[in-house]
């Protein structure tokens, strides 16, 4: 067989697992352009016959979705802006040394990355509780987030600044900069790429983060939309369609980002997840 | 005062302040927490007493009346089961696509980043979607199945106990795959290429290649993904939530989705508490597993 021919036969195949993969995504988006009675067809059908367009519409004012999202859009800012700002500066030490103290820093944010949200959730609800930060729920929901995903943060960008020469900061400083002037400079400004896809990733993670919000935002109008989606499954409930349209408005974003950005996504997360 | 300034600005106070904030931070709002868990796995704690600081101190009452509720154990096999289960099938799958994109044709990287869709995705949204597709009397995955001859009726996934928990294991092993063959390709990606051709040369087949090579080259990785997925799977809540409830009558549900219910259903934190020290411990290990597999790594 020749290269070619190989090569168009791995693509087809390729191309079919995908297709198998990604059914799930491709039933959401179908099932939300459905109307009520075509959804509980039998046989399923797997093309809309007439798209419900207004679905999205009714969805998105019956559910209130504009709080939701908002919310969820505060939320994961106010994580990844505590984060990129405590973590980054981290990260840059915790790569431009190596040292005992550096190997048990590592240790430390490895065990901390690996805890449970939902184990984690009873003992950070009872003490935010006593020192009244459940006042401010949403406040709350992000130091719990930012403590979460912060070693994770840290590691992926680490291992961007190890790529980054020492001996560029090392002229910095011969030539007069302080180390305050050489890091803001020089290493922030060469790191920039890598720290910008970390902290995307984590937007990410935050934008549809679950067990924190659902335990301490008591309060619907500051519920972000994974709470709200929580809420509106019932467990008996028969509106698939609906679901499954509020489900593809949430979920839409995010996965235009990823598809945008995937190459570096992927190669950021690779870098730090195993090294 | 003015010399504290300038090593801030310009020597070894630099270091420490970058480093020094984050860790009280994570002290704070991870540390703390984790030691105040297990003070109150020895306390009774509940509604009233929750907002003090002096709690009945019961010693090791919580542990024991744990230990001694019907539904522990069944709770506790389940999460090995759920473990077990979504690991096998993640890993597996994982593999078996790593190897197959290995090949390397045009399109391979760009396809195999878009299979990383299924964990970008917030868990309750994947979750809602294996919720309807693995639905009763109009599931899709029912419909794939009875066309393909193997079954005959209908599977209540999410309300037959027998099936429950395996619900949510399909869901998380579809949520995991991805990672796992990233991670994997990557590991491949590091196998030197001359071992091949040497085997290639002493007349080494596909299948010698793969258990002489391939297999023994990515022990390390292997080790790490495996740990990983067992803090993964620990971690998984959102998909108990969105499909199963951790129901019918228990029977998917599993350590950690229970502490939460213990905790913020049944408010009865002291308990939930005691959950949490045992399964963190057990997290615990994995990640000191995960850390030994990575460890040349780690230092770089």
């Amino acid at each position: 067989m020749s290269e070619t021919a190989r090569n168009r036969l791995m693509l087809a195949i390729a191309l079919i697992m995908a297709a198998i993969y990604l059914f799930p995504l491709y039933w959401m988006y179908v099932t939300s352009l459905k109307s009520g009675s075509e959804m509980f067809a039998n046989p399923p059908s797997f093309w809309p016959s007439s798209a419900q367009w207004q679905t999205f519409a009714f969805v998105w004012e019956s559910r209130n979705m504009s709080r939701y999202l908002w919310n969820s859009t505060v939320i994961a800012f106010g994580s990844v802006a505590l984060i990129a700002v405590l973590g980054t500066g981290c990260a840059y030490v915790l790569a431009r040394y190596r040292n005992v103290w550096v190997d048990v820093g590592l240790f430390l944010i490895l065990m901390l990355q690996v805890l449970p949200a939902s184990l984690m959730v009873t003992p950070i609800f009872v003490g935010f509780t006593q020192v009244g930060l459940l006042d401010y729920p949403r406040l709350a929901v992000i130091l719990a987030i930012a403590a979460k995903s912060m070693p994770f943060f840290m590691v992926l960008v680490r291992a961007t600044f190890m790529a980054v020469p020492m001996e560029l900061e090392e002229a910095a400083l011969v030539d007069g900069n302080s180390r305050v002037g050489a890091f803001f400079n020089i290493v922030l400004p060469l790191a920039r790429n890598g720290i910008l896809v970390s902290a995307i990733l984590i937007f990410m993670q935050a934008f549809g983060e679950f067990v924190y919000s659902k335990s301490m935002i008591q309060d619907v109008s500051l519920q972000p939309a994974s709470v709200g989606l929580n809420s509106f499954m019932g467990p008996n409930t028969s509106e698939w369609n609906n679901i499954m349209a509020y489900a593809t408005m949430y979920v839409t974003p995010i996965l235009a980002i990823f598809v945008l950005l995937q190459r570096r996504i992927v190669s950021g997360l690779t870098s730090g997840a195993l090294k | 005062m003015r010399r504290i300034f300038a090593s801030v600005r310009d020597g070894r106070g630099f270091d420490i302040v970058l480093v020094g904030v984050p860790f009280a931070f994570l002290f704070a709002l991870a540390g703390l927490p984790l030691i105040y868990n297990i003070l109150m796995s020895f306390q009774e704690v509940d509604m009233f007493s929750l907002g003090s600081f002096i709690r009945p101190f019961v010693g090791i009452d919580n542990y024991v009346a744990l230990f001694k509720q019907p539904e522990t154990w069944p709770i506790l096999t389940n999460t090995l089961i759920f473990v077990v289960g979504s690991i096998g099938g993640q890993f597996l799958i994982g593999f078996g696509l790593a190897l197959f994109f290995w090949t390397n044709f045009p399109g391979a990287s760009w396809l195999r980043g878009l299979f990383l869709v299924s964990w970008v995705m917030p868990g309750l949204v994947v979750g809602a979607i294996w919720n309807w597709i693995l639905s009763g009397d109009f599931g899709v995955l029912n419909f794939f199945l009875r066309e393909s001859g193997l079954i005959t009726a209908n599977i209540f996934w999410r309300s037959d106990p027998s099936f429950s928990l395996w619900a949510v294991v399909i869901a998380n092993v579809w949520l995991g795959t991805s990672f796992n063959m990233i991670l994997l390709s990557v590991g491949l990606s590091d196998i030197p290429g001359d071992l091949y051709e040497a085997a290639d040369m002493d007349g080494a087949n596909a299948w010698q290649r793969f258990w002489t090579i391939t297999l023994p080259m990515m022990r390390s990785t292997i080790g790490a993904i495996i740990a990983l997925g067992l803090i993964f799977t620990l971690q998984q809540f959102d998909l108990f939530a969105a499909i199963t409830d951790g129901g019918p009558n228990n029977s998917s549900n599993v350590a950690q989705y229970w502490a939460w219910d213990l905790s913020f259903r049944q408010y009865d934190f002291g308990r939930g508490a005691t959950i949490s020290v045992i399964m963190t411990v057990f997290v615990m290990f994995a990640a000191a597993v995960y850390v030994r597999s990575t460890r040349h790594e780690v230092r770089g």
